[in-house]
């Protein structure tokens, strides 16, 4: 592992490889993709809920933000 | 070049940016908006170490302040206010296509139920109802008859904020179930796609089939004309087609290109990074020179 001269980290995964964590809704064990980043929605495959990851390593769930009016591109 | 990334939510776009910046070495600064302040000369993210900033925002109405607080404290930032201030309001979009002389779909804009109700029997049915200010689809009314468009109209002055009660009443146009995007940059059309569906709305997002579009000359022409008259930058542009040509209904300013990317074999979001790279550095150019 280096750092390079822009300060990012070369030779580590970002996150750990199908890191665990619970569901914050249904509390279900959730298995997580190995590329997962802050910000982004995963879905509870057992209660459908839609989680925000508000923390990588360790992998850390929060209910998401209902959609809004003036969501979109 | 260090790039700041403001947004809410990291689709797969975002994602897929991310990746890209990365993997050339950049440094990202993720922005979760959410969590910042903005001040009139500064706010709680260091401005002064980003070379350029991207706005992401989910939310239309937070993209169009941080755009609006990134320029004023002389960042770099796609796309800038203006662009977003024109593309995020229909009614300002249709101006300034009008005024550029870019087929549009007629539209007039009434105020109060009663001339919306005007301007629509004008118009004649099927007719076109929507949100100032919306996206993906969302809240759009084809209208077919005098009953359905009162109880529209009304619907949306009782239960609409203030934003529901500028009607934005469109000619419907009878495309071939089909509408055309094409992301640019700067007017450069980079890819672009065919969105098919049954429904009168085609939006990727709401389920439309997506294949290729082979963009021709007079697309690109449009496309171009388009770009330059709503301010340029990165965007997503919206056409029909009709008998006598295009006309481009919408111009998206913080543009999804997952699905694009997904049909086209052009490396959109590489070509959106080679396309930051540059404006990152002639900025840097242009403050060094300032500094002389
Ligand atoms: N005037 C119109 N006549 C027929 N279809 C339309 C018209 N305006 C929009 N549509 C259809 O609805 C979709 C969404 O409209 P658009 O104006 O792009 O709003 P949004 O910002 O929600 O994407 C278009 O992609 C097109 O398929
Ligand atoms: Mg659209
Ligand atoms: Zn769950």
């Amino acid at each position: 592992m280096y750092a390079d001269r822009f300060g990012t980290l070369k030779g580590i995964s970002r996150v750990q490889t199908g890191a665990m964590t619970t569901c914050p809704e249904c509390g279900a064990g959730l298995t997580l993709h190995d590329s997962i980043e802050v910000g982004e929605i995963v879905d509870c495959s057992t209660c459908g809920t839609e989680l925000e990851v508000v923390e990588e390593n360790p992998p850390v769930l929060d209910l998401a933000p209902e959609l809004d009016e003036d969501w979109g591109e | 070049m260090k790039v700041g990334l403001l947004y809410s939510r990291i689709r797969t776009d975002e994602k897929l940016l991310l990746e890209e910046l990365r993997s050339r070495g950049h440094e990202v600064k993720k922005i979760d908006v959410r969590d910042q302040q903005f001040g009139l000369s500064g706010s709680s993210v260091d401005a002064a170490e980003l070379d350029i900033v991207v706005d992401r925002c989910v939310a239309t109405s937070r993209s169009m302040y941080v755009t609006e607080f990134f320029d004023s404290y002389g960042v770099p930032i796609v796309n800038p206010p203006d662009v977003a201030s024109t593309c995020s309001d229909k009614v300002k979009t249709s101006l300034a296509l009008e005024e550029a002389g870019i087929p549009t779909p007629d539209t007039r804009v009434a105020f109060t139920r009663e001339a919306a109700l005007d301007a629509i029997k004008d118009f004649g049915y099927p007719v076109v109802l929507k949100p100032v200010v919306g996206s993906w689809g969302r809240l759009m009314a084809r209208i077919e008859d005098d009953h359905a468009a009162e109880a529209i109209l009304e619907h949306k002055e009782t239960l609409g904020h203030y934003e529901h009660k500028i009607f934005y009443i469109q000619e419907f146009v009878d495309k071939p179930g089909r509408d055309l995007r094409v992301l640019s940059l700067d007017g450069d059309p980079v890819a672009g796609m065919i969105r098919s569906a049954d429904h009168w709305i085609t939006n990727a997002h709401r389920g439309a089939e997506t294949r290729v579009l082979d963009i021709n000359e007079e697309i690109e022409d449009l496309v171009r004309r388009a770009s330059d008259a709503v301010g340029g930058g990165l965007l997503g542009v919206d056409l029909m087609e009709t008998d006598d040509g295009y006309t481009i209904h919408e111009i998206n300013h913080t543009v999804e290109y997952k699905a694009l990317a997904d049909v086209v074999d052009v490396d959109i979001v590489g070509e959106v990074v080679d396309w930051l790279e540059v404006k990152a550095t002639a900025s840097d150019n242009g403050a060094a020179k300032m500094a002389l």
